[in-house]
This record gives structure tokens, C-alpha cells and sequence, in this order.
């Protein structure tokens, strides 16, 4: 397929052309998500720094192993998809979808570990902010803090997981247009959802590792 | 194309590396401050996403610019926005009973109480 | 025979009748219209607002009796002002129909993300006016806490959902002309070739998308705490009500630059035309917006001088304030520089642009003043205050938004509006607007507070004389609304450069073909190639 055949919409020169602008305004619209999730991070510095002994103990309630197996997914989620964008970069379309859909699957199972395991014994434990909240004395406002943080957190995130997870499933169906003259989505697709996971490697630390102190 | 899956095999092995470092960082015994060191292999993991995963040192220019944009933007917003916090002068209040000032005003258009 | 000489009947406006054709579109320059009808249509709202707030301070007592409904009118009129005037504006109008036209491109990078924009930016404006109609909001434009996360009965949620969805469409906006600079220059067209409109866009488009996030966030955490109490605004709870505060205005700091940023490209397009001379200093202007864009992200602080804030974050917060208005006064030195020794002609949109000059220097100088932070202290909350950003906002920015419209109104109507009318209006809201903002520095220094429905006695005839000049200002908006649509029937044909400009928007058809070129231009002219030959010859 040579490159003079290779559509584009009128307003560019070339499809190349039309593929870099593509991929620039996907990378902008993620700095633009950066500072979304930035007033989070410094809501967290201030509620830790104002509550520091409350926040940590709310900190501490957090199941660890969870947390980590959940990272561990992810990434490999992220690898991938990136591996799915190498290969239809170099024309193999069937290890394209066979990436999607490994990369998609990891991403249900973290959505299936986060809110239907995590989140539901979270709950059982009384940890959800609100007049039942289970900790209770001096630490409870920070502890209190800790957990709308952490719901709020995980739940902006895993709204974007599952944004991510409609764009990766468009993207297998779809499989069948692109190639290595044209698989601009494929890319796109790709940093979105290499970025939800940067955010979760920010999130992770923050919410399960910062606070265990002894 | 196989050096390509080399280098993603790669950075995710590396990125599993920092999560075990981070991990065993939180594990060792850091004052309270320090602690929060442990984000430092946390950001070198975002890094490698952003370079091998996503592939920004390839590509048009654009890109890198926005990357660096948002990094020193969010930098701005957590550092300039903690120097009123870590610098206040804290004049703390007898509070004499934590429930007694809340209950006296009427919460808008909500019947359950707001505090405990 | 060159472009000039065409007077063909096709364009962009005869290409398709239908409803359909405007509602679907996405070419820039009906997407531009679609924005000038509404964002006109809000900007009679907020002045509506505005007209019953002066009229309410004819007399101390307050004409209207009701403090709550003063304290909505002065929460609407900001709302509306700031997101559904002010901050589009000059970008979704002038910006969607010129960028691609100064750039020589065919459209915007991301002409469906265009149209999307302008559909948020309705359905937004949509949920403020429900706000509005069921009973408004009475905290404010800047919605602190707590007073809106735990005791203002108003609609806080519907109009902080309103401006949320509006922030989308900024950032979609900002986002589409960054890219389209960066990839969608003709051949020959180097960044530093750009008209300085460009540039002034480019450097609003970055505040735009890196600032609105953050609100976007700040108003979610708002809302959750006003309906769930989480706790983050509140202290009894852990909570600290000045971090709301910081997330506030750490976008709507930047975000007055995104009102005035166009502006200054907008004049900087007008003075050099007018002054038949090349912009004095156009590298120092260009990164004098640069400049403004990153330095306009440090200052915000200078909201929160008296709100309990560590003397020493308000110490370097004023410091950083300062430094903010050296490259807006290196652009007014620029403009002044470029008038010397030029062939002055004084048409309407050159009357708006030296008004401009004149207010907002006025405006910026006395921002100094409340950058200052012992001044401060006795100037804020008070009308000194209000007068120090209506003196920018409005003899500012609405200026210049009128410079603008009046000097592309021939490239985007292809009509002339009639000159001598533009002329008195500019004349009657340069007036208008003195008699209305200048009482109100001496109020402010007298000691009225702002955002109270009465007044002491002693502050009534200052306030009579702004109301007075209210109804001039009104006069000089209502003036253009009549005679630019006016001309849109009766308004002679415009050719395809009328006002002897330079820039590739004077090279096509007035108004232009839905794609802009006939054939791609390539670039080889510095910007502001003035004087044009056929301009020299009027030199005595």
C-alpha cells in the first residue's frame, strides 16, 4: 500500500502528516488529564499534612496484596497492548488482536479485583466515609480523609479503566482495517491506556505504601 | 520487530524491578516524612512507561513538549500550592467539644446529619 | 486579474441553506458563527445581570430590597461573564474563523472535536440558565467554602455541573488550535512568521488545556462536598477550606490571561495596519506571551492575601505578582512604539484598539496596586478591586473583542459595516466605560465594600455616577448589535482586503470559500510586511 494511496482528510498533506497530528493531540489531551488528577494529589498532601497520625492509620487498613497484585497487571496490560502496536506495525494483524485481548482481559480482571473484591471488603470492614465509619477517636478525621481519597482516587481511575477498556475492545473489533500503512487508533488507543496505568503506578504508592509506617 | 519486543520485555522486567524496590522501601523503618521518598521509584516507573511503552523519544517533537508542559505544570500546582501549608503558623484552639459547633446550622436540603 | 478583483457570489455562507448544513458543520468559520450568535446571546444575559446590579445601587438602601437576590445577581452576572463570555469569546469566534485562514490551512486539525466543543459549550450554557431560572445561586462567582459546601441554599450544583461541562469545551478548543500550529503551517509560514494573534492563541490554548483541569477537579471535589460532606473544605472534620481556595484560583488566576491573552493579539494585529508600520519589537511581543502564559500559572495566591494563608506563601505570591506585569507593559511599549512616526488612521477598530491601550494600562497599573500586599489588605473586597479587573475585562478585553469584530467583520461578512457609526460607538463606550469603573477606584479607596446590596450614605453620588455610566456603556453595546446587523442586509461588499492589511486571511475572498485557499499559499513575506505600496503614496 503506498503512501500516496493512503486517505486523509482534506486539511492535511499526508496521511503521515495526519497520523502525527493524531497522536500529538492524544499526548496533549494527556497532559491536560495530568492536571485533572493533580488537585487529588495535593488534596492528599493537605489532609496527610493537616491529620498526619489518622491519615497513615487509614493508610494501614489498606489490603497490600491487592494493591500489588493489581499493579502487577496492570503493567503487564500495558505491555501488552505496546506489543499489540509493534505488531501491527510490522503487519502480524493476528498478534494485534491476540495483544488486545490479553491487554483488555488484565484490565476486567483489575476492574473484577478493585471493585469487586477490594471495594466490597473495604465496605464490610466499615471503611466507606460517612457516620458509620469504623474508625473512630483521634485518628478518625484523618482516617476518614484517607479513605475519601482512596474511594474518590480509585474510582476516577477505574472510570478511566473502563473508558480504556471500550477503546480497547473498538480497537479488536476494528482490527481488520489497520496495517502497518495505517494503525493511528491502534497508537492512540495505546497512550491512553499506558497513561490510565502511569496514573494507578502514581495512585499505588499514595494509597497503600506511604502511610505503613511502623 | 523482535528487537522492538526485546525492549518492551525489558522495560516491563525493569518497571517490576522499581515496584519490588518501592515495595521493600515501604517496608524498612522511614520517619514519617521520608517516607514519602518511596515515590520516587513510583515516578522512574511512569517514566519508563512513557519512553518504552509509549515510544516518546520517537515520534514528532510535539509530544515531548507536552509531556515536559504537564510534569512542570502538576509541579507547580503540588509545590507552590503546599508552601501555604507547610509554612502556616498554626495557633491551635481549646476545642471543647468537637460535635457542639456543627449541629447548631441547618444542612441544606439533607435530612441525616452531617457529623458523627 | 488577481482575488481582489472577484466579486464572486459564492463562500462558506452560500455553501448550504439548510438547518442541517449549519448544525452539522464543521467547517471553522460556521462553527465561529454558531459561537458569535451564542456567546452574544450570553453576554446580554450577564449585561441584563450587570444593569440590575447598577440599578440596585442607585440609592444606599438598595433599589431591589432583597440582599439575597443582589448576592444571585452578582453570582450570575460573574458566572455568565466568566465562562460563557469572557474566557470564549475572542478564541471560539475570531480564533475558530482566523486560525486556519492566517496559517493558510484548509481547517483546524480536529474540525468534528470543533464542532463537539460548540455542542458542550451549549448543553453547558443550557444548565446555567436552568440554574438561573430555578432560583440562581447567591455564593459568589468564586463559590467558597463553606459557604456553598455546607450552608448556601442556591442551585451550587447545577451551576458548578454547568461550568464543569464548559470547561471541556475550552479545553477541546485550546487543544485543536495548539495542534493545528504546530502541524497545519503552510509552506514557507516558520513560527516566526506567525502573525502575533497566532501566537497570542497558542499561548492562551496552553493555558486553556493545563488550567481547566484542575477547576474540572476542584468543582467535582465541590460538589461531593456540598452532597456527601466528605470532609476535604472542612476543618472540624481534617479539612482545610483554603485548599479549595488554592485549586480555585490556581485555574481562574491563568484564566483571566485567557481572557485577555486574545485580546492582545487582536490589537497587535490592528495597530500595526492602522499604523500603516511593522509591529515595533515582534520577537519581544511573542515571548512576551509566552511569558505572561507560564508566569500567569505562579501568581495565584495574590486572591488569597487575607484569607489566612502563610505570610510567607502571600510574600513570595506578591513578588511573583509583579514580575507578572512586566511583559504585559513590554507589549503596550511595543504597540506605542509601533504608532510613532506611523500613518495613523483612525477607524473604527483603531479607535477600540487606542482605547484599549489606554484602559487596560489603567487596568494592569492598578493591578500593581493590589499586588502589593499592605495595599492589599485595605483594598480588597472593595470596589477598588472590581474597578482594577472591570478596567481589564471589560475596557480591555471587550474592546478589543469589538477592535476585532469590527476590523475581520468585511473577511467574515463580506460586508462594510458604516464607519461613521463604529466610530461614535467606540467613542460612546470609551466614555460609557470611564464614567461607569473610574468612581469605583475611589470607592474602593473610600472603603465600600463589594458584593453588598447597600451602601452608607456617604458613597451615593459615586455610585449615581456609575449607574449613570452604566446606561452610556449600555448605549455603546447596543449601538454595533444594531448597525453590524444592519449591514449584514444593507452593509456595502467588501473586497478582499479593504483595510490594505498584511496576513494570508487579506488574500482570499470576502467572505472566504468554505476551503479558505484556492490553492495553498506558500509563505515567503515576514509578518507585518508594512507600509503596502499602495498605502506609501498617501505620505505628504
Amino acid at each position: 500500500m503506498t503512501e500516496a494511496s493512503l486517505t486523509h482528510d482534506f486539511q492535511y498533506s499526508n496521511a503521515r502528516h495526519q497520523a502525527e497530528s493524531a497522536i500529538s493531540g492524544m499526548w496533549l489531551f494527556l497532559a491536560s488529564e495530568v492536571l485533572f488528577f493533580g488537585p487529588l494529589f495535593l488534596a492528599w498532601i493537605y489532609s496527610r499534612h493537616w491529620n498526619q497520625s489518622g491519615f497513615d492509620e487509614g493508610a494501614r487498613q489498606t489490603d497490600l496484596m491487592l494493591g500489588t497484585v493489581n499493579t502487577v497487571i496492570l503493567l503487564t496490560s500495558s505491555l501488552a497492548y505496546s506489543a499489540g502496536v509493534a505488531f501491527i506495525e510490522a503487519g502480524n494483524r493476528r498478534r494485534l488482536i491476540q495483544c488486545c485481548v490479553i491487554a483488555w482481559l488484565l484490565g476486567a480482571a483489575f476492574l473484577v479485583v478493585k471493585f469487586g473484591i477490594e471495594w466490597r471488603h473495604d465496605f464490610s470492614k466499615g471503611l466507606f466515609p460517612g457516620p458509620e465509619f469504623a474508625i473512630v477517636g483521634p485518628l478518625r478525621d484523618g482516617a476518614q480523609l484517607f479513605f475519601v481519597f482512596y474511594f474518590l482516587g480509585t474510582a476516577l481511575h477505574g472510570l478511566h479503566m473502563f473508558v480504556g477498556l471500550i477503546l480497547v475492545g473498538w480497537i479488536i473489533v476494528r482490527a481488520r482495517e489497520f496495517s502497518p500503512g495505517y494503525y493511528t487508533p491502534v497508537s492512540v488507543v495505546g497512550l491512553y491506556w499506558s497513561f490510565v496505568d502511569m496514573v494507578w503506578i502514581i495512585l499505588y504508592p499514595l494509597i497503600y505504601l506511604v502511610g505503613r509506617g511502623p | 520487530m523482535s528487537q522492538r519486543l526485546r525492549h518492551l520485555l525489558l522495560g516491563w522486567a525493569l518497571l517490576l524491578v522499581l515496584l519490588a524496590i518501592e515495595f521493600g522501601l515501604s517496608l524498612t523503618p522511614l520517619d514519617r516524612l521520608a517516607r514519602t521518598l518511596v515515590l520516587i521509584p513510583a515516578v522512574l516507573m511512569a517514566g519508563i512507561v512513557a519512553t518504552i511503552f509509549m515510544e516518546l523519544g520517537r515520534g514528532p517533537e510535539a509530544p515531548r513538549l507536552f509531556a515536559v508542559a504537564g510534569l512542570l505544570w502538576v509541579a507547580i500546582l503540588l509545590g507552590l500550592g503546599s508552601l501555604d501549608p507547610m509554612t502556616r503558623i498554626v495557633y491551635h484552639v481549646q476545642t471543647p467539644n468537637p460535635t457542639s459547633v456543627s449541629h447548631d446550622f441547618p444542612e441544606p436540603g439533607s435530612e441525616r446529619p452531617s457529623r458523627r | 486579474m488577481s482575488v481582489t478583483d472577484l466579486h464572486t457570489e459564492k463562500s462558506y455562507l452560500t455553501d448550504g441553506f439548510t438547518l442541517r448544513s449549519w448544525l452539522l458543520t464543521t467547517d471553522h468559520k460556521r462553527i465561529a458563527l454558531l459561537y458569535l450568535g451564542s456567546i452574544t446571546l450570553f453576554f446580554f444575559v450577564g449585561g441584563l445581570a450587570a444593569a440590575l446590579i447598577r440599578y440596585n445601587l442607585i440609592v444606599p438602601e438598595g433599589m431591589i430590597g432583597s440582599a439575597e437576590t443582589y448576592n444571585k445577581l452578582f453570582t450570575m452576572h460573574g458566572v455568565v461573564m466568566v465562562w460563557f463570555f469572557l474566557i470564549p469569546a475572542i478564541p471560539v469566534t475570531l480564533g475558530n474563523f482566523l486560525v486556519p485562514l492566517m496559517l493558510g490551512a484548509r481547517d483546524l486539525a480536529f474540525p468534528r472535536l470543533n464542532l463537539a466543543s460548540w455542542y458542550l459549550f451549549v448543553l453547558a450554557g443550557i444548565v446555567a440558565l436552568y440554574s438561573v431560572v430555578a432560583g440562581g445561586v447567591d455564593t459568589g462567582w468564586t463559590f467558597y467554602t463553606p459557604l456553598t459546601s455546607a450552608y448556601s441554599k442556591g442551585h451550587v450544583v447545577a451551576t458548578v455541573v454547568a461550568i464543569f461541562i464548559a470547561g471541556f469545551s475550552s479545553i477541546a478548543t485550546g487543544l485543536n488550535f495548539i495542534i493545528t500550529i504546530h502541524q497545519l503551517r503552510a509552506p514557507g509560514m516558520t513560527w516566526y512568521k506567525m502573525p502575533v494573534f497566532l501566537w497570542s492563541l497558542y499561548a492562551t490554548s496552553v493555558i486553556l488545556v493545563l488550567a481547566t483541569p484542575v477547576l474540572a477537579m476542584t468543582l467535582l471535589l465541590l460538589a461531593f462536598e456540598r452532597i456527601f460532606h466528605i470532609g476535604v473544605f472542612d476543618p472540624a472534620i481534617g479539612g482545610d477550606p483554603l485548599l479549595f481556595q488554592h485549586l480555585f484560583w490556581f485555574y481562574s488566576h491563568p484564566a483571566v490571561y485567557v481572557m485577555i491573552l486574545p485580546g492582545f493579539g487582536v490589537i497587535s494585529e490592528i495597530v500595526p495596519a492602522f499604523s500603516s508600520k511593522t509591529l515595533f519589537g515582534y520577537k519581544f511581543v511573542v515571548w512576551a506571551s509566552i511569558s505572561i502564559a507560564v508566569i500567569s500559572f505562579l501568581v495565584w495566591g495574590h486572591h488569597m492575601f487575607v484569607a489566612g494563608t502563610s505570610l510567607y506563601s502571600a510574600l513570595v505570591f506578591s513578588i511573583l505578582s509583579f514580575m507578572v506585569a512586566v511583559p504585559s507593559a513590554i507589549k503596550v511599549f511595543n504597540w506605542i512604539g509601533t504608532m510613532h512616526n506611523g500613518f495613523i488612521r483612525f477607524d473604527a477598530p483603531m479607535l477600540y484598539a487606542i482605547g484599549f491601550i489606554g484602559l487596560f494600562t489603567m487596568g494592569g497599573l492598578t493591578g500593581l496596586f493590589v499586588a502589593a500586599l499592605a495595599a492589599d489588605v485595605h483594598l480588597t473586597q472593595t470596589y477598588f478591586v472590581v474597578a482594577h479587573f472591570h478596567y481589564v475585562m471589560v475596557g480591555g478585553m471587550v474592546s478589543a473583542f469589538f477592535a476585532g469584530l469590527h476590523f475581520w467583520w468585511p473577511k467574515i461578512t463580506g460586508r462594510l459595516y458604516p464607519e461613521m457609526w463604529g466610530r461614535a460607538g467606540a467613542v460612546i463606550m470609551f466614555l460609557g466605560f470611564n464614567l461607569t469603573f473610574f468612581p469605583q477606584f475611589l470607592l474602593g479607596y473610600l472603603g465600600m465594600p463589594r458584593r453588598y446590596h447597600s451602601y452608607p450614605p456617604e458613597f451615593q453620588v459615586l455610585n449615581v455616577l456609575s449607574s449613570a455610566g452604566a446606561t452610556v456603556l449600555a448605549v455603546g453595546y447596543l449601538l454595533p448589535l444594531a448597525y453590524l446587523t444592519w449591514s449584514l442586509l444593507y452593509g456595502k461588499r467588501a473586497s478582499a482586503n479593504p483595510w490594505n492589511a498584511t496576513g494570508l486571511e487579506w488574500k482570499t475572498q470576502s467572505p472566504p470559500l468554505t476551503e479558505n485557499f484556492i490553492s495553498t499559499p506558500v509563505v515567503t513575506d515576514p509578518p507585518y510586511h508594512y507600509p503596502r505600496p499602495e498605502v506609501a503614496q498617501h505620505h505628504d
